[in-house]
């Protein structure tokens, strides 16, 4: 033992596990799954699923307080007379815990069996089947058949938890993890517990459903399929589904994201954990800003004014006219890569004025910032500005003819209409496209590759979920260059390393590097 | 909704009990309040009690939909709760409930209840704040043809307590028999009452607490721990307030000694709150005495103020009493304390335990009503007189409670340790009725595993009913004679766990539940073969794995019925 650590041995594997942690934790870091329903390392614990039991033994201690040592030359150890919940027992210096000794099976079996004997026989219909909790441990530690042949209690099967969620008691193990996240980290205390027993039954008061930000982090939370997310709710099986990492493009924080697709539609977004940036919550707005990526309305191919032409053909004739045309600017997105805004700012060379285009809303105080792009600080960080104004007062002026506009919509037609050349990428109609002489059709941020800087310094990196729609910007903008013969890019790699060799703060950096939980950068 | 200004001020004052950062602990109080005055707790009273509190309103939802006494729709006028618990039904509840069918609604709501703590006397029933006792057919009729008539209720005054038994020893009973004792401060101290609280408050606190280690007192509620020790536990280093709870909720089928004490004699209990106060730096108290005794608040409420008239209550000592609404769980230490913080009362996972964080998370003791009675005759006689009674490890006298059809019920109070079982039965009880044989004896309330007819010469005492295979538990003997269907029994006592379980964990939400139904089954001829060793399987796979002692209370009666009378179940299958 030392001053922060004690040493313990968990199913014969010795441990050293820091003061203060939990069995479940001590176990985690020996490899052991023990399994639990209630226990959540960010909500207070309550120990009431009972599915944790573990059996504890510590040294027996001699009148010297010290431990005996018996006839095998080991401590003498002793086990309570009761299994203990492992969420609720600290690791102490010389514990043994057994996880796997019969006594312990028998009662993992025994809480499945209670847990299962109330629950609706709903596999084929609920949401949950495939990421349930309840069907992992069974085949894992319960029994194959059912020994219950009463009635089984009913209670309400689609309570609205306000707009986002339905509620499905007879599902609920009563855990009561979304009542203390609710409470605890939500700041809403909503949801509670009516009747007694085997009655009780979880709800919220009417007219006081649900309504923060951060609702749907319960859905994650319900260990069963009694919490359902009405966005997803019967859309997809998920087994079928697969699981991309990425980062939330809604706003500045970044939080770590998992999206999860199938044959290029993508059914829903779920946070991802990441201890420096959004542990393992993300807010609603955020969670639920991804059906833009399938919009019907999606631009696929590149257009000429308004007529389709060819890739090839788009990239030669934008890169001769952009490479003509004089009195030139750029408008960028902060919800572009910083890749991408890279590359956007060498079309502009040494002379064009290049910002991005700030937007606001207000912050919370937890995970959703009042800068709802995700990499402003990455534009920044580029030499990107922000003062649009002076963009349109160019136009008006005559000043700038040439523009090239990536991922926004800031100006009106008007304006537009004066110059003698615009390019657009984007994903969606927009008054630029249809004002545009060159329509270049991109991709969301689940259909590329790239990064993103968040508001505290950190890269992250983006993973392509689907095949893109159209063209990732990064691509055609890489296509442009070498068009205007500035600048000769193959691979995503190699943009990243040569931003990484002009720009400070990223040298040193790869995408690999970065790894799925970002690094810290100085902004 | 409006409510009259005198009760808004009662509700106000009512606040002032509890630390002001904790109002939430008030919501019991004012959903009792509010029902008394509305008749129900509907939408508009629960929205008026948690503004009041500063509450979200399902925190007051979950109260009102947990506690049986609650109702959030309006009952009839009279609201008759027959108690369906173990003795009042081997003494003829369900017969009772039968007369009780077709009445008119308007008038009457008719429930059965759990336990009412007056098992030596039943069947016994309330209607509305009134308690009635051996409630026979005739006198069930007589009940309700004077309501009919009449609508008023008069409340019958129960039967007054017996006098004393040759083999009995009266220390905490001594004062109840006296002819002409009346419980009033004046009575009390006649007898030489508050005598041992003037002497303990020219006593230094530790010296009390060793005194009543020394005396070998042990816990009277049931689980029988050492009372010197618990309060020795407590962290008087933290800086926090020190609190002292007496668990008032006897709700232990089978046992009614509590209520004696509260009823016929609460200064005694006053003084031992007072006194244990004074020891373990306590400057509140709470009494948190169960919903269904309202004339016994109304006496504790009475006897305060007399005692405050003294000067022994106030400056620096004050004592509140804290009403239950129907929950056998709130008898159960932290299930107590949840409850008297104003939330559900879910037992707590332990540690911390009590003695460090209890009541609004400070170092709090928690006695059992007994236990409390004990200490002014402790200090006043000192400890080794105390250890002159019982036996080692059971010093002092034990309140024990006989139910069942033997000649003599009642409440008696012996030596711990110097009767055997056999000899309350048949000496002190008078034996059973005519023409019944014994079948088994329950010793310690209802969650104790029943002893057979070959067991009753154990006496009885702490470490001789442990090594019987039971245990002491709250004093609640409770006779089964020829006439008893095992399996009946068994499923009376598995449909109040299961009424009573607070659904907090699995094994206990679930598994009391389906005990219940499967015992119904067999009672009703409808058993399989295999239902036998399932029950005794469930009882087991919840015995050892719960947060709290329900879980134990509910499996061990179970597993002991199954184990000794088999062929009995055997027979339903």
């Amino acid at each position: 033992m030392s001053e922060n650590t004690v040493n313990l041995t968990i199913d014969g594997r010795a441990v050293v596990a820091p003061k203060g942690m939990n069995l479940i934790e001590a176990a985690k870091l020996a490899g052991i799954e023990v399994p639990h329903y209630c226990y959540h390392p960010k909500l207070s614990i309550v120990g009431n699923c009972r599915m944790c039991l573990v059996d504890v033994g510590m040294p027996k201690l001699g009148p010297d307080k010290q431990p005996q040592i018996g006839p095998d030359g080991k401590p003498v150890i002793v086990f309570g007379p009761k299994l203990l919940i492992a969420c609720n027992t600290p690791v102490a210096e010389g514990m043994v815990v057994h996880t796997r000794s019969p006594k312990v099976q028998k009662a993992r079996e025994g809480v499945m069996e209670f847990l299962l004997i109330n629950h609706p026989l709903d596999c084929p219909i609920c949401d949950q089947a495939g990421e349930c909790r309840l069907q992992e441990y069974s085949v894992d530690y319960g029994r194959a058949e059912s020994r219950f042949t009463e009635d089984k209690v009913h209670k309400p099967k689609k309570t609205p938890l306000g707009p986002k969620i339905t509620l499905d008691d007879e599902r609920c193990i009563l855990c009561s993890r979304c009542i203390r996240f609710m409470k605890e980290l939500a700041g809403q205390d909503c949801l509670g517990f009516v009747q007694r027993g085997s009655h009780s039954t979880l709800t919220c008061y009417p007219g006081h459903e649900p309504n923060t930000n951060y609702d749907l982090n319960i859905v994650d939370l319900c260990p069963v399929g009694a919490l359902t997310s009405n966005d997803f709710r019967f859309q997809q099986r998920v087994w079928f589904l697969k699981e991309t990492k990425s980062i939330c493009p809604h706003c500045a924080t970044g939080c770590n994201t998992v999206l999860w697709s199938r044959e290029g539609i993508v059914y829903r977004q779920t946070p991802r954990e990441n201890p420096s940036v959004n542990q393992c919550w993300m807010c609603d707005e955020g969670r639920l800003h991804y059906k833009f990526i399938n919009d019907s309305r999606r631009l696929t191919l590149p257009t000429a004014n308004g007529t389709p032409i060819s890739w090839a053909e788009a990239v030669e004739q934008v890169a001769a006219k952009w490479r003509a045309t004089e009195a030139q600017a750029i408008i960028g997105s902060a919800r572009a890569t910083t890749e991408e805004l890279f590359l956007l700012k060498q079309l502009g060379g040494e002379t064009a004025p290049a910002v991005v285009v700030p937007h606001l809303g207000e912050g919370d105080k937890w995970l959703l910032n009042a800068d709802r792009t995700p990499n402003m600080a990455g534009a920044k960080l580029l030499g990107f500005g922000t003062n649009v104004a002076r963009i349109a007062d160019g136009i008006r002026a005559g000043a700038i003819r040439a523009l090239m506009v990536l991922g926004e919509d800031p100006l009106e037609e008007e304006l537009l209409a004066r110059l003698e050349l615009l390019v657009v990428l984007d994903i969606l109609p927009s008054r630029a496209t249809r004002a545009a002489h060159y329509v270049l059709p991109s991709a969301t941020f689940a259909e590329k590759q790239g990064t993103f800087i968040n508001a505290k310094g950190r890269i992250q990196r983006l993973n392509a979920a689907i095949a893109p729609l159209a063209r990732p910007d990064w691509q055609i903008l890489a296509g442009l260059l070498r068009g205007t013969g500035t600048a000769k890019y193959e691979t995503i790699e190699d943009v990243f390393a040569d931003m990484a060799r002009v720009i400070p703060s990223l040298s040193g950096l790869s995408l690999s590097k970065i790894s799925d939980q970002g690094v810290e950068v100085a902004l | 909704m409006i409510l009259p200004v005198e009760l808004e001020h009662h509700i106000d004052e009512i606040i002032t009990h509890y630390p002001p950062q904790h109002k939430r602990a008030a919501v019991l109080w004012l959903c009792h309040l509010l029902q008394e005055h509305f008749g129900f707790l509907g939408d508009e009273q629960v929205k008026w009690i948690a503004d009041k509190l500063g509450l979200p309103p399902i925190n007051v939802w979950e109260i009102v939909t947990f506690y049986p006494m609650f109702t959030q729709k309006p009952l009839g006028q009279f609201h008759i709760k027959l108690c369906r618990t173990l003795s009042c039904h081997l003494a003829g509840s369900p017969t009772l409930l039968q007369r009780l069918a077709n009445l008119d609604p308007n008038q009457f709501t008719v429930s059965t209840v759990e336990c009412l703590a007056l098992c030596g006397s039943g069947p016994a029933m309330m209607i509305n704040d009134a308690t009635f006792e051996r409630v026979t057919p005739a006198k069930l009729d007589a009940i309700l043809t004077r309501l009919q008539t009449t609508g008023k209720l008069e409340s019958q005054p129960l039967q007054p307590p017996l006098p004393a038994h040759p083999l009995e020893k009266r220390v905490l009973l001594a004062n109840l028999a006296r002819p002409g004792y009346t419980g009033s401060l004046a009575d009390y101290e006649c007898e030489g009452g508050y005598q041992a609280l003037r002497k303990a408050r020219t006593m230094n606190p530790d010296d009390i607490i060793q005194e009543v280690a020394d005396s070998q007192l042990r816990g009277r509620g049931g689980a029988g721990f050492p009372t010197g020790l618990k309060w020795r536990f407590l962290d008087k280093k933290s800086g926090k307030s020190v609190y002292l709870i007496c668990n008032a909720d006897e709700s232990e089928p089978g046992t009614f000694k509590d209520r004696q004490i509260i009823h016929y004699d609460p200064h005694q209990l006053l003084e031992g709150i007072l006194i244990s106060c004074h020891a373990i730096g306590a400057r509140v108290a709470y009494i948190y005495i169960r919903g269904e005794m309202p004339d016994g608040a109304k006496t504790l409420l009475h006897a305060i103020e007399e005692a405050r008239a003294r000067g022994y209550v106030g400056n620096g000592v004050e004592i509140y009493v804290h009403r239950g609404a129907g929950a056998y769980i709130c008898g159960e230490e932290t299930g107590l304390i949840e409850s008297l913080e104003g939330k559900r009362p879910y037992p707590r996972i332990k540690p911390p335990f009590p003695a460090s964080v209890g009541l609004f998370g400070c170092p709090t003791a928690v006695n059992n009503v007994e236990t409390l009675a004990n200490i002014p005759h402790i200090i006043r006689h000192g400890a080794n007189w105390y250890k002159t009674m019982g036996v080692t490890g059971s010093t002092g006298t034990r309140l024990l409670c006989v139910s069942g059809p033997v000649k003599q019920p009642g409440c008696y109070e012996f030596e711990m340790g110097k009767l055997t079982m056999r000899q309350l039965i048949y000496d002190v009880c008078g034996g059973l009725q005519d023409g019944r044989q014994l079948k088994g004896v329950i010793p310690g309330g209802s969650s104790m595993p029943v002893l057979t007819p070959d067991q009753i010469d154990v006496p009885l005492d702490f470490e001789s009913l442990r090594k019987a295979g039971t245990m002491a538990g709250s004093g609640g003997v409770i006779v089964l004679d020829d006439s008893v269907d095992i399996v009946e029994a068994t499923l009376n006592l598995a449909q109040f766990y299961a009424h009573e379980s607070c659904g907090q964990c699995t094994p206990c939400r679930e598994g009391t539940l389906w005990m219940e139904k499967m015992l119904h089954r067999m009672r009703d001829g409808r058993g399989r073969p295999q239902d036998v060793e399932l029950l005794y399987d469930v009882a087991d796979n919840i015995d050892g794995k719960t947060i709290c002692p329900l879980g134990e209370a509910a499996a061990w009666p179970v597993k002991a019925f199954v184990t000794k009378y088999r062929a009995e179940f055997e027979k339903h299958v």
